[in-house]
């Protein structure tokens, strides 16, 4: 083995025509980076120094007119509750949607990793959300949230008075009074119009958000299971750790560190820059409840040609996505890697 | 201790099957509102298949007898047919469906190919060639990992716009041109191809150009081959970018935005063909997802390669 890699050395250097390959490589290193970099200035880093220096104008397509207004778009943002709204929502949205989908795909790698068959097929039912398309979805969801057609408005309609209003009014425990639970109020009275309910779209669209991001999640978290070795619980058992729960919160959960920080630094991105769902389904209504960023940029820039407050919106949008893949950097430096 | 450890795996079983139902629910009520006929969508009836029963197509009717006189029996027989063909049908025929297929295919695979095209040689020239500048080149590389789509499709909305190529089949291919994540992963992966290959292929005689296209491509099979699923993937589904780059043109609609146009169609029932064209354009890429599995997981989930 080493003579054979030493005969090649030998020869790359004595054989002539590579002299030549070295100097070509020079030029042609060059060459076959330039395209990539080229595009990576003009297509990721000079909108984004567009973007800055709008952000600070007035500007709007096709008005030679351009005023200078300084910080004022990014006043109008943190100042005007309208636009309180859309960071309130935008951070609520976040702050349910990861936990949950994060929570839900844990919970299901956990259940799937401790089956012993059929845990491909879970696992496969569990991607599909992932894999069609949002848009399409929403739809589908929107229908079947019809208040009157939709599916599961009329399935909670024919549980009302049997056995279903028994058991979903949560009667049979003690401590609930079954006649005020939100199931039997809805009975007597109606159930919510989901998206059209301020008090219900918002919920809507994160559970939509949760259904369809949960399963990536989960996958995530069974690929890191995997890289959890076996020992580690053997050692564990022999040290007394008996029960489940510990197993878990003394060995799994601390070998999935790595693993924790990833799925919540792209979770919390890509909750962030939800847009489909709000697009489709409420713009941003009833009364703001569900005005996120994404949507509002669109609504802003493109559809009311506010070009220059829209690159404030997206100014800060940026740096709370920067925020987090900092925050992501910093942690798996610090302290997540127990290899 | 059987019977204990089968206790476990029922409630398992019982707590998964519930998120199975949760989870395929809306694909469930999506296929079966496509073969629906609008009044069991709106009364909830006819089980899975709906009753097929035949029912006279209106626009069918309208199309035929512009006059609005009181519909002849043969045209009303001519009209009839069944929910699920009439819902498939209007799906094609309420709009130029076929078209929208045809432009995300044609969009999907593009972007693809250019990114392949413009990303290979330089993840090669990053990892297999000394040139001075290297290091700047690859940090510039990881600099742009961070920046997220999302926030710079506004700018080049009016970039886009100040050229004129809002509307274009060039506005929905451009911004994904360049695929910083596609040079950082073929860089780690061409990183593992040994040296002495190219060497051999140098000796061979072989241009640094043929290098890439005829040794390293074919290497890289693999890596190109999850890439490609991250990317068509990606693109077939997303409705962010061609929601702002096509504002009017219906030509150069993509697959969401043909669907996003039945919502807000005043014309009353047409669910049934909107379910319809959502189903056709969700099938593919799960039909793709069920045989390849492993594939695509990968493939998604590549983006945790960060």
């Amino acid at each position: 083995m080493t003579t054979k890699v030493t005969t090649i050395e030998q020869t790359t250097k004595q054989v002539s025509p590579l002299k030549g390959a070295d100097y070509r490589a020079k030029w042609i290193s060059y060459l076959f980076c330039l395209p990539a970099v080229t595009l990576m200035f003009v297509i990721l880093l000079v909108p984004i120094f567009i973007a800055g220096i709008l952000s600070f104008t007035d500007y709007s397509l096709g008005n030679p007119d351009i005023a200078w207004l300084g910080a004022k778009n990014y006043e109008v943002i943190f100042g005007r509750s309208s636009y309180q709204k859309m960071i309130w929502a935008t951070v609520t949205y976040v702050l349910v949607v990861v936990p949950i989908s994060i929570g839900l795909g844990l919970g299901a790698a956990l259940l799937i990793n401790s089956l012993n068959r059929f845990g491909d097929l879970y696992k496969a039912i569990y991607f599909l959300p992932v894999m069609a398309a949002l848009l399409a979805m929403a739809l589908v969801w929107d229908l079947a949230l019809h208040p009157t057609v939709g599916i599961v408005n009329q399935t909670l309609r024919t549980g009302c008075g049997t056995w279903v209003e028994g058991l979903l009014a949560f009667g049979w425990l003690p401590w609930v009074d079954g006649a005020q639970s939100w199931y039997s109020t809805s009975c007597a009275d109606e159930f919510p119009l989901w998206i059209g309910d301020r008090d219900y779209a918002m919920a809507t669209i994160c559970f939509i958000g949760i259904w369809q991001a949960f399963g990536f999640n989960m996958v995530l978290y069974l690929a890191g299971l995997t890289g959890v070795p076996r020992e580690l619980y053997h050692a564990a058992a022999i040290d007394g750790v008996t029960n489940s729960w510990d197993r878990f919160r003394l060995v799994t959960w601390p070998m999935l560190g790595p693993t924790t920080v990833f799925v919540v630094t792209i979770t919390s991105i890509n909750s962030f820059k939800v847009f489909d769902t709000v697009e489709a389904l409420t713009w941003g209504g009833p009364a703001k409840s569900t005005y996120v960023m994404m949507y509002a940029i669109f609504e802003k820039a493109v559809k009311e040609n506010q070009v220059g407050f829209g690159s404030a919106i997206t100014v800060v949008f940026l740096l709370f996505v920067l925020i987090i893949t900092f925050t992501q950097r910093f942690l798996v430096e610090k302290r997540v890697h127990y290899s | 201790m059987i019977g204990n450890f089968s206790t476990s795996q029922t409630l398992k079983h019982a707590a998964l099957i519930i998120g199975a139902l949760i989870v395929i629910l809306p694909f469930y009520a999506m296929v079966s509102y496509s073969f629906k006929s609008p009044h069991e969508i709106e009364t909830n009836t006819g089980g899975f298949f709906g009753a097929q029963e035949p029912m006279v197509d209106e626009w069918c009717v309208k199309a035929n007898n512009p006059s609005g006189a009181i519909a002849s029996e043969e045209l009303i027989k001519s009209c009839t047919t069944t929910p699920v063909v009439f819902n498939y049908k209007s799906a094609f025929s309420k709009a130029p469906l076929l078209r929208y297929l045809f432009n995300g295919v044609f969009v999907t695979v593009s972007i693809f190919l250019i990114q392949v095209l413009i990303a290979l040689p330089c993840a090669y020239a990053l990892a297999k060639l000394k040139f001075w500048g290297r290091d700047v080149v690859f940090m510039l590389v990881l600099f742009c990992l961070l920046i997220p789509v999302h926030a710079i499709a506004l700018p080049l909305y009016i970039m886009l716009s100040k050229v004129g190529l809002i509307n274009s089949y060039a506005a929905l291919i451009i911004p994904w041109t360049i695929s910083v994540f596609g040079i950082f992963l073929m860089r780690q992966f061409f990183m593992t191809i040994p040296d002495d290959l190219i060497d051999a292929a140098r000796i061979d005689g072989m241009s640094e150009f043929s290098i890439v296209w005829k040794v390293m491509l074919p290497c890289a099979v693999p890596a190109l081959m999850a890439f490609a699923i991250f990317s068509v993937v990606a693109h077939w589904n997303d409705y962010f970018w061609p929601r702002i780059a096509i504002t009017s043109d219906r030509n150069y609609f993509t697959p969401p935005l043909g669907l996003r146009m039945f919502k807000g169609d005043s014309d009353g029932d047409v669910y049934g063909p909107m379910m319809a064209t959502a189903t056709i354009i969700v099938t593919p890429l799960i039909v793709a997802f069920l045989l390849a599995q492993r594939k695509f997981i990968e493939g998604i989930t590549l983006s945790g390669m960060k």
